[in-house]
């Protein structure tokens, strides 16, 4: 109980939340715009999966953004040469894995703080994609929206992949050695190496996955629109790593539950949405989420003092 | 190794002023060259309080915010309620330090990790500057002499530049020179070590981030005397600025070595390269006049060099390893790897 | 040995602002100077080509440069950054309108003219200002497009781009006027920005849609939101129940308009903005174009009228499935 205490009060806060809307604003829960506003919500919550893993191994990954934006507009311009999805599909999930790639060589092997070579990707890749792509917004061709499928089909897809993703991942962390090694990586690299683990191919293995995470995310958004925006991932990064953090992983490493980070991403995503159906201002926003973020990390700073000798 | 790095510091700086004299317009003129600091002094400013903070092993990701916030509570005070500008000035930056010991106490107090903290208070001071101002008002109309500060020059070299200097200065001593700020750098090094070494590291610390929110606010001032107006967007992004010219000035984002010599030439080489590629114009890339897409360009070269500066820092540390091994190895009388 | 080579630094460094090089000049061509208010944005970019072609028909030398972000200084800076290159115009679409007349008044003082288009500066930091239309006439246009795919009753809600964009906030005050004066029956119920991200504005449209049961029109007053809020209603079902009109781009909106989900895109032919701001600014240069005048001629545009200081470019213009096959950009 006590280990799952922090995954437990971020659910009781969503649990809140969700009640004072269905007492003061039950539409809320209407069927369709709850499917739509989900489904616009998965993208950001896959490349939260993934900077859990970065933070879990005990790095950080802000370049997440920008690889999101350059892997929707490589996959989007993929698509609109006339190639088909499943292509356009691989080339932003090669882009990403190849972005990530980058990050963990630096990282992993060169021993760079990850901190700044992402600062440092980031504004490359940032910088080229406004360079080539000077803000047009990209149509992209009619089979790509929601897979070529309905709208409904498309929605349960895009919400599918992102739980089943989910699920696997939680399963992976607990189950799979690899899980536990990344586990293990972030909460004493030394220890990892002594105990067999090589903590190098460890961490360049999860900047990998998160690029690979990143270009899902982009394709997943990418379904939902018949145009792209090419900045489309601006403030991806902030976004996932308060979800992260809310949800109970420890950027000091070692720590956190991919369930934390669904429950954290759902509790901050839905901030605006509440004060929309509330009939609030919206200028409140990045102050109430801010405060949010700022009492877990306090929560969790006042539980382990209690733990201290 | 640390004067090597500025060393190559100072080269990049020397190619990038004859490169931009080479192949731009306009540059090294007096105009130009004093734009050229008059533009970057709140990054400046902000980079040198930063370095404190990473010689600790900590960083503040919400300086740009702090900013922000300052800037809005300037202009309400000055605007709003009529205060003397340079009284209000102050007041700012006792907020700004006031929010600074926000982020120590949850960091020295609670033992919460410093990049998580910032990154609450980076969402939060902005988020109630939006709040304030209900996002749209902004407060101008400010006095000539206060505009003084931002827009006219002393002795040849604009205003900001001299309270910069200032600053940069006390810095500058305080983490070198005083007891207090070479402590820093042991803490940084080894936290635990430096409390047994009988260091108020808590104390300490807690100085480190209440500077910066101070210089935040100073940095927020002058940003609106220089721009006339106060509104939540000042500062939008800084943070990120100012720890690139820290890390690309040699200071380890770590903790524990560099110092504020390096921080500050990283500082003007990255201000000279956001400018200087604005002055080529006869030169075209991907079809554009240079000058056009200049910051884009900046920005992707600033990654590269940041990444540059990193490996050869990490090279230079690991090569100076391997020889300190090599050293200590072929000293030792009886050696088992060696014989 | 560090102390030294740094001190030596220093110093020369120091004597850079004591260094003076001579400015080259190209004699007799004018330079013109386009600011725009994000260089991100197609609406700016398409302005760029109006005011490229202009500068082209005056064989004048045409620079370009814009924020990519949304640092409020960086306006500032590129225009100072002018004023040493010694442009002779300055055609400004203002951001931050107290900040960037720091600048132009600069700008002005050195000699330089300053025209600005789209959003204004302080009305003492520049010559005159191209508007595309007045803010009255937009805000009303906005109202009255909203008004008559409603039949004139029922709620309503605004999109906007930030809540700190003072050109979009006018033009909502003058929705609000035109609304309290000719709609009585209808409501503004909110007003949500989206950022200048037409993703979020499809999220935060079908967010209006679920929190407001009883909306009739989405009006957006920034071009990315129109889209946004098209996609959002199509996805809720409600195309042509929940009417979306709002500023755009023809070839943003185009689909969403023949299916009938956008009723009615408002724009005026953003090129010719561009166009007339660049005329505008090299006949002030000129001498042309004097305070007082009533008139003056804009190349291509012909005769253009002059009222005070605002030069308007015409009425807005609304784009519908009828025609919107004819514009291109």
């Amino acid at each position: 109980m006590n280990k799952y205490f922090r995954e437990l009060t971020v659910a009781a806060a969503l649990v809140l939340l969700m009640l004072a809307l269905a007492v003061f604003a039950p539409h809320f829960f209407q069927f369709q715009p709850f499917i739509s506003r989900l489904t616009s919500q998965m993208p950001a919550l896959v490349a939260a999966i993934g900077i859990a893993l970065v933070i879990i191994s005990r790095q950080i990954d802000i370049s997440i953004g920008a690889q999101f934006s350059m892997c929707a507009v490589i996959a989007g311009v993929t698509a609109a040469s006339g190639l088909p999805l499943g292509v356009a599909i691989l080339a932003a999930l090669g882009a990403g894995a190849l972005m990530g790639a980058l990050n963990g060589l630096l990282v992993a092997y060169l021993r760079l703080p990850s901190i700044v070579v992402t600062l440092a990707t980031m504004a490359i890749w940032q910088e080229a994609l406004r360079l080539w792509q000077q803000g047009r917004l990209l149509a992209l061709p009619a089979g790509i929206k929601w897979f070529g499928c309905d709208q409904l089909t498309g929605q349960t897809i895009v919400i599918s992949i992102t739980f089943i993703l989910l699920i696997v991942a939680a399963w992976a962390m607990k189950n799979l050695a690899a899980g536990r090694f990344i586990y293990a990586t972030g909460t004493d690299a030394e220890a990892a190496r002594l105990a067999g683990i090589d903590p190098q191919r460890t961490t360049f293995g999860v900047f990998v996955l998160m690029g690979i995470l990143a270009g899902l995310g982009a394709v997943l958004n990418l379904v939902q629109s018949p145009q792209i925006q090419p900045n489309c991932g601006d403030g991806l990064e902030l976004k996932a790593i308060a979800a992260a953090v809310v949800g109970g992983v420890a950027i000091s490493g070692g720590r956190g539950t991919l369930w934390g980070v669904l429950l954290g991403m759902l509790l901050l995503a839905n901030v605006n949405p509440a004060l929309t159906h509330f009939h609030q201002p919206p200028y409140w926003e990045k102050a109430i989420q801010g405060l949010v973020i700022l009492i877990a990390v306090m929560a969790d700073g006042l539980r382990s003092r209690k733990n201290q000798p | 190794m640390l004067a090597r790095h500025e060393v190559v510091l100072v080269l990049v700086i020397l190619v990038e002023v004859l490169l931009f004299q080479a192949l731009g317009r306009n540059f090294l003129v007096g105009r130009n060259v004093s734009n050229i600091f008059r533009h970057s002094v709140e990054i400046g400013l902000l980079a040198v309080a930063m370095t404190p903070v990473i010689l600790t092993g900590g960083i503040d990701l919400s300086v740009g915010s702090m900013m922000g916030l300052c800037a809005v509570l300037f202009g309400m005070m000055v605007n709003a309620f009529g205060l003397d500008p340079w009284l209000a000035a102050s007041i700012t930056i006792a907020i700004g330090a006031f929010g600074g010991g926000i982020n120590a106490v949850l960091i020295t107090r609670l033992k919460l990790p410093p990049l998580i903290v910032t990154l609450g208070t980076f969402s939060f001071f902005r988020g109630l500057a939006e709040a304030l101002t209900k996002g749209a008002e902004s407060y101008s109309n400010f006095p000539a002499s206060f505009l003084a500060l931002g827009n006219s020059d002393i002795a040849g070299l604009p205003a900001q530049v001299w309270v910069f200097v200032v600053v940069a200065a006390a810095i500058w001593v305080l983490v070198h020179h005083t007891t207090v700020g070479r402590s820093f750098r042991a803490i940084g090094f080894a936290p635990e070590g430096a409390r047994y070494a009988g260091i108020p590291v808590a104390r300490n610390t807690s100085l480190a981030y209440i500077i910066a929110g101070a210089v935040a606010g100073l940095a927020a001032v002058i940003l609106v005397s220089r721009l006339g107006e106060a509104r939540a967007n000042a500062g939008i992004g800084y943070e990120l600025l100012a720890i690139t010219a820290v890390v690309l000035g040699g200071v380890s984002i770590f903790g524990g070595s560099g110092n504020v010599s390096g921080t500050l030439l990283g500082w003007v080489a990255l201000a000279i390269l956001n400018n200087g590629l604005t002055r080529i114009s006869d030169y075209r890339i991907m079809d554009q006049p240079v000058a056009s897409v200049a910051r884009e360009l900046s920005g992707m070269l600033t990654g590269l060099l940041l990444l540059a500066a990193l490996a050869i820092g990490a090279a230079t540390k690991s090569l100076a390893v391997r020889r300190a091994r090599l050293q200590s190895l072929s000293k030792s009388p009886s050696n088992p790897i060696n014989p | 040995m560090k102390r030294k080579t740094f001190i030596a630094s220093l110093a020369l460094l120091a004597t850079l602002p004591f260094v003076s090089c001579s400015k080259s000049e190209s004699k007799g061509k004018l330079t013109i100077a386009l600011l725009p208010k994000s260089k991100g944005n197609q609406y700016f970019v398409t302005c760029e080509k109006g005011a490229r072609a202009a500068a082209t028909e005056l064989n004048a030398d045409f620079k370009f440069d814009g924020p990519i972000n949304s640092d409020p200084a960086k306006q500032n800076e590129i225009v100072e950054n002018w004023i040493t290159d010694g442009v002779d115009v300055i055609v400004a679409a203002c951001e931050n309108k107290d900040s960037i007349s720091t600048a132009l008044k600069k700008a002005q003082s050195a000699g330089i003219k300053v025209v600005t288009y789209d959003a204004d500066a302080q009305p003492d930091a520049r010559s005159f200002f191209c508007n595309q239309a007045t803010a009255e006439a937009i805000g009303e246009q906005l109202m009255d497009s909203a008004a008559s795919v409603t039949g004139s009753e029922g709620e309503f809600a605004i999109i906007t781009g930030t809540l700190t964009s003072a050109n979009l906030n006018e033009w909502i005050k003058s929705i609000k006027t035109q609304q309290a004066a000719k709609y009585p029956n209808m409501k503004l119920v909110d007003i949500k920005p989206c950022d200048d991200q037409k993703d979020k504005a499809q999220q935060e449209a079908t967010n209006l849609l679920s929190a407001y049961p009883n909306l009739k029109a989405i009006v957006s007053v920034t071009s990315l939101g129109v889209p946004g809020a098209a996609e959002a209603v199509k996805q809720a079902g409600k195309s042509g129940k929940v009417k979306v009109v709002g500023l755009g781009l023809p070839s943003e909106n185009r689909a969403y308009v023949k299916e009938g989900v956008t009723q009615a895109v408002i724009l005026w032919k953003v090129e010719d903005l561009g166009y007339l701001a660049v005329m505008a600014g090299a006949a002030v240069a000129k001498g042309e174009l004097i305070p007082g005048a009533k008139e003056f001629n804009a190349g291509k545009l012909g005769t253009m009228q002059v009222d005070g200081d605002n030069i308007v470019l015409g009425k807005p213009f609304i784009f519908t499935k009828e025609n919107i096959d004819n514009f291109d950009f």
